[in-house]
C-alpha cells in the first residue's frame, strides 16, 4: 500500500489545480490519461499552425486575401483561429492540463453508470438569487432560462438567503472550505451576456409504476393513437407525458411557435394563460376556505386552534381499517411509550 | 458493524470514507469472478461486498425491511418533440414508426441502469446525505456529528442518524465540525501545523538537498544562495507564527511571505499576466518595507493588528490624487477616476526636475499599490487564520486524498459557505446514468439486488 501511496497514489494527495482529480482520470502508473500524446490529438498540430496563432490577425487576413481566398473563407479562418486562441488561453490558464473528458469524471472506476456531475458555480447561484429575490422573477422562468431544476432554484435561493443572513449577523462563513471544495468540483459557469449553459434536464418525466407493465391494445390502423390514448390505456387516471412534466408551458410556447405566431404574440398569449391559471387557483382556494368555514368549528386555544369537523363512521370500510378514516384502531396496543422504543420523526416542519 | 479491520488490506472491503487505505482498496477491488461459482455464491459475494459499503452499521434485518424492489427512474423529455408530435407517429408505417432514411448514423439509445439503484433507500438517511454533501469524511463520522448534536434539519436539532430526509429538507452541520472533518490533521496538540505540512517540508528539503548535491557536482564554486535563501525564509515564515516574532520588520516579512502563499492559492484562475504581477509582488514589497520604515517608524508595532493599522495608515497617507496620470491610466481602477484626470490641463513637456518629481510620485504610487495588495492578502489571512487552539491544522486546508472522493450528487444542493444542504428529491436513474453513488459494477449491484429479492 505504501508503495502505491508514494507512487501512483501520490497524485491524489493534493487536488489538481482547477480540475477534478478522480481515480479514472489516471492510468495504473499514476499518469494523467488526458495528457498522454495519443489521447490529445489537438496538441499534435503542426508548428506552423501554432506559430500562426501568435501572428497579428490583420496580417494573416491581408495575406490570405492577396493569395486569392474568398471573403467567406477568410472569415471562417479567422473564426477558427479565434477559437483556437481562446482554447490555448484556457489551456494555459489551467496550467497546460487539458479539460476533463467524460471518462475522467468517474470517481469509481468500476461503475460506468455513475459520473460526477457539475454543480452550480457561485456566480450562477448569486445570479439566480438576484433574479428571484431582487427582480421577483418566478421560479419556473428562472429554471427554464438557466436549465436548472425548479426545486434546485428554490433550494439555491433558500441557502443563499441563509448565507446573507449569516453575513448580516456577522457570523463567520466557512470561506476557505468553500473555496477548496469548489475548486475540486466540476462547475456550471455563469458567463455574463452569453447564452446560459444548461445545467441539467428540467423536463424529467418520472417513470410511473402504472407504465411499467407491458400491454397489447388492438387499435385500428386508421386511428391516430396518441400519447393521451396510451396513458388512458395504462390507467384511466394517468395523465399523458405532456401534462406530467414540470414545464408543460414550454410545450405550449413551442406549439405557438410552430403555428407561426411571432415572439410578442407568444409572450402576450403566455401572459394571458398565466393570468387565467392564477385566477383559477385563487378561485379554488376561495372555495376551499368557504368549505372549511361551512364544515369546521374553530375553537381558539392558548397555543393551538382546535378544529372540529363532522365525520362519518361509515368510511371505515368492511374491515374497519379504512385508510382515510379517523380514530384509533383496536386490537394492537400502542408501544410508543415503552422503554427502548425509538421514535424517529418522519418529518421536520 | 465490523469494528476491527474496517479498512483491512488483506480482504479489502470498500467503505464510505475518505481514508487513504480505502482509496488504495478502490484500486485493488474488482468485480468478483463468477466462472466457478453457483448463482447463490455469486449473489452472496455481491451482497457481502455491497453491504460492506452501503451503511454496514444498519442491521441486515432492518435493511431488508427498507429494501424496495421498485426502483425510481425518470426519462428526460424534449418539449420541442412533444410539441411537434402527438405520439401517433410511433404507430406509422408498419406499426412501429417510420423507418429512418439514414441508418447506422443514429446514436444508440442508452439503457437506464436500474440495478445501480439497488441501495437507493439508504441515500435518504441523514448521515449518508451529510457525507455525500462533503460535510464529513465518512458516514461513521457523519453519524457521530448527528448523535453529538451538531446537525440541524430545517433549523431543528436532529439527533437520529437514521432520519429519512424528505424532499425539500435542509440540513446544516456546524461549520467548525465540517472544518475539522475535512481539514488537514494536526500533528501536535499545541502546534497549528499539519502532518501534511511536515511531510511536504521534508520532501521539499530532500529535493533541495538532491538539487544542491547535483549543483555541487556540476560546479564547485557556484552560489546556490539566492534560491535557497528565499525558500529558507519561506519555511521560516510558514513555521513561525507572526505574533511570536519580536522584530516588526521580520514579522512583516514573514507575513508578506505568507501573504504571497495565500495569493498563490488563488493563482489558478488568474491569467498569465496577473501571475507575473504576483511574482513581482514579493520583490516590490521589499521596497515597500523600507518605505514603511521611513514613513512612520514610531507607528510600527510588533503585532499583526499594529501592522494592519500601519498599512491602513499608509493607504490614507498616500492619496490617490498624487498618482501620476500615465500610471493611473494603465491601472484597472483608473476607469473610475478618469473624469478627474480629464480636468487636469495638459502638462507641457516635463523638464528634468519635473521628471524626478514624477518618478517620486510613481514610487509612492507603487508603495500604495503594494500596501493595498498586502492589505488584501491580510484580509484573506484573517479569513483563514493560524490558530493552534483549533482542532484542525491552521491555516485550514483540505485533508489529503480528499479530491479523489469529492463529488456532489444531483439530488443534493449544497452551500458550502454556510455548511448547509437541501435534499432536493430522491435519487433516480436516467438513461445511461444512475444517481446512487456506488463503487461497484452494475453486475455486482444486480446480483445484490437479486439477493434481497428472495421471498419477496
Amino acid at each position: 500500500m505504501w508503495a502505491w501511496l508514494n507512487g501512483p497514489g501520490k497524485a491524489f494527495r493534493d487536488p489538481l489545480p482547477s480540475s477534478t482529480n478522480y481515480l479514472s482520470a489516471y492510468d495504473k502508473s499514476g499518469n494523467l490519461l488526458r495528457t498522454r500524446q495519443d489521447s490529445a490529438p489537438r496538441r499534435q498540430r503542426s508548428e506552423s499552425a501554432e506559430a500562426e496563432l501568435d501572428e497579428d490577425e490583420d496580417d494573416i487576413q491581408k495575406r490570405e486575401l492577396e493569395s486569392g481566398a474568398s471573403e467567406e473563407e477568410v472569415r471562417k479562418g479567422a473564426d477558427l483561429r479565434a477559437l483556437r486562441r481562446r482554447e490555448r488561453e484556457e489551456l494555459e490558464a489551467r496550467g497546460g492540463i487539458p479539460k476533463e473528458r467524460v471518462g475522467d469524471m468517474r470517481p469509481y472506476p468500476l461503475n460506468q453508470q455513475f459520473r460526477s456531475q457539475p454543480v452550480l458555480s457561485e456566480d450562477l447561484r448569486e445570479k439566480i438569487y438576484e433574479l428571484v429575490v431582487l427582480d421577483r422573477l418566478d421560479l419556473k422562468s428562472v429554471s427554464a432560462t438557466f436549465g436548472v431544476d425548479i426545486r434546485r432554484v428554490a433550494a439555491v435561493v433558500r441557502l443563499k438567503s441563509l448565507e446573507k443572513q449569516w453575513m448580516e449577523e456577522g457570523k463567520k462563513l466557512a470561506k476557505p472550505y468553500n473555496d477548496a471544495v469548489m475548486a475540486m468540483l466540476p462547475q456550471t459557469p455563469y458567463q455574463e451576456g452569453r447564452t446560459p449553459q444548461v445545467h441539467e434536464s428540467i423536463n424529467d418525466l418520472p417513470v410511473h409504476p402504472y407504465t411499467r407493465q407491458q400491454m397489447f391494445i388492438p387499435a385500428s390502423e386508421s386511428r391516430a393513437y396518441t400519447r393521451e390514448d396510451a396513458a388512458k390505456a395504462f390507467h384511466p387516471t394517468l395523465l399523458p407525458a405532456d401534462k406530467r412534466i414540470p414545464h408543460p408551458e414550454l410545450i405550449q410556447i413551442a406549439k405557438w411557435e410552430l403555428a407561426g405566431h411571432d415572439r410578442d404574440t407568444r409572450q402576450r398569449m403566455m401572459r394571458e394563460k398565466d393570468a387565467e391559471a392564477a385566477a383559477k387557483r385563487a378561485e379554488k382556494e376561495r372555495r376551499q376556505a368557504d368549505y372549511e368555514a361551512r364544515t369546521q368549528v374553530v375553537v381558539k386555544g392558548r397555543r393551538w386552534d382546535f378544529k372540529f369537523e363532522d365525520v362519518s363512521a361509515e368510511t371505515v370500510g368492511k374491515d374497519g381499517r379504512g385508510r382515510h378514516t379517523v380514530g384509533l384502531r383496536y386490537g394492537m396496543p400502542l408501544e410508543d411509550r415503552k422503554r427502548g422504543q425509538i421514535k424517529i420523526p418522519t418529518s421536520v416542519e | 458493524m465490523p469494528r476491527n479491520k474496517f479498512h483491512g488490506l488483506k480482504r479489502p472491503k470498500l467503505r464510505q470514507s475518505w481514508s487513504k487505505y480505502n482509496l488504495y482498496n478502490f484500486t485493488k477491488v474488482g468485480t468478483p469472478p463468477a466462472a466457478n461459482k453457483t448463482f447463490f455464491q455469486q449473489k452472496w459475494v455481491a451482497k457481502s461486498m455491497t453491504r460492506g459499503y452501503h451503511n454496514p452499521q444498519i442491521k441486515e434485518k432492518h435493511w431488508t425491511r427498507m429494501f424496495d424492489r421498485r426502483l425510481p427512474a425518470v426519462v428526460p423529455m424534449d418539449y420541442r418533440y412533444l410539441a411537434e408530435n402527438d405520439g401517433s407517429e410511433m404507430a406509422l408505417g408498419r406499426g412501429s414508426g417510420l423507418e429512418k432514411a439514414e441508418e447506422g448514423r443514429e446514436r444508440k439509445k442508452q439503457k437506464t441502469p436500474y440495478m445501480n439503484m439497488a441501495f437507493h433507500p439508504l441515500e435518504r438517511r441523514l448521515d449518508t446525505a451529510i457525507w455525500r454533501a462533503l460535510f464529513a469524511s465518512s458516514t461513521k463520522q457523519a453519524r457521530q456529528f448527528v448523535v453529538h448534536g451538531a446537525v440541524r434539519v430545517n433549523g431543528k436539532k436532529m439527533i437520529y442518524p437514521g432520519y429519512q430526509l424528505n424532499p425539500g429538507d435542509m440540513f446544516s452541520v456546524e461549520p467548525e465540525q465540517v472544518l475539522f472533518a475535512t481539514g488537514a490533521k494536526k500533528r501536535r496538540k499545541d502546534s497549528p501545523k499539519s502532518l501534511q505540512d511536515v511531510r511536504d517540508l521534508k520532501e521539499e528539503q530532500r529535493a533541495l538537498a538532491m538539487e544542491r548535491e547535483q549543483e555541487r557536482q556540476e560546479q564547485e564554486d557556484s552560489d546556490a544562495g539566492a534560491a535557497t535563501l528565499e525558500s529558507d525564509e519561506e519555511r521560516e515564515a510558514m513555521s513561525g507564527r507572526p505574533e511570536d516574532q519580536d522584530d516588526p520588520k521580520k514579522a512583516l516579512r514573514s507575513l508578506m511571505i505568507r501573504a504571497q502563499k495565500i495569493l498563490d492559492d488563488s493563482k489558478r484562475k488568474l491569467s498569465g499576466k496577473r501571475q507575473q504581477e504576483l511574482r513581482q509582488f514579493s520583490r516590490s514589497i521589499k521596497k515597500t518595507m523600507s518605505k514603511l520604515r521611513g514613513i512612520e517608524e514610531a507607528n510600527v508595532e510588533d503585532t499583526i493588528d499594529g501592522l494592519e493599522s500601519g498599512l491602513a495608515e499608509i493607504l490614507t497617507k498616500i492619496p490617490q490624487d498624487e498618482v501620476p496620470r500615465e500610471v493611473r491610466l494603465d491601472t484597472a481602477e483608473a476607469a473610475e477616476k478618469r473624469d478627474e484626470a480629464n480636468n487636469v490641463p495638459e502638462e507641457p513637456q516635463p523638464t528634468e526636475p519635473a521628471i524626478s518629481r514624477q518618478t517620486g510620485k510613481v514610487d509612492e504610487y507603487r508603495a500604495r499599490k503594494d500596501a493595498e495588495l498586502l492589505h488584501a492578502a491580510l484580509a484573506r489571512a484573517n479569513e483563514n487564520p493560524i490558530d493552534s487552539s483549533k482542532p484542525y491544522a491552521t491555516p485550514w486546508k483540505p485533508r489529503e486524498f480528499m479530491s479523489a472522493f469529492a463529488f456532489i450528487p444531483r439530488y443534493l444542493e449544497v452551500n458550502q459557505n454556510v455548511c448547509s444542504a437541501v435534499y432536493l428529491r430522491h435519487p433516480v436513474a436516467r438513461p445511461g446514468l444512475a444517481e446512487v453513488p456506488s463503487p461497484f459494477h452494475g453486475e455486482t449491484l444486480g446480483l445484490a439486488f437479486n439477493w434481497y429479492l428472495r421471498r419477496r
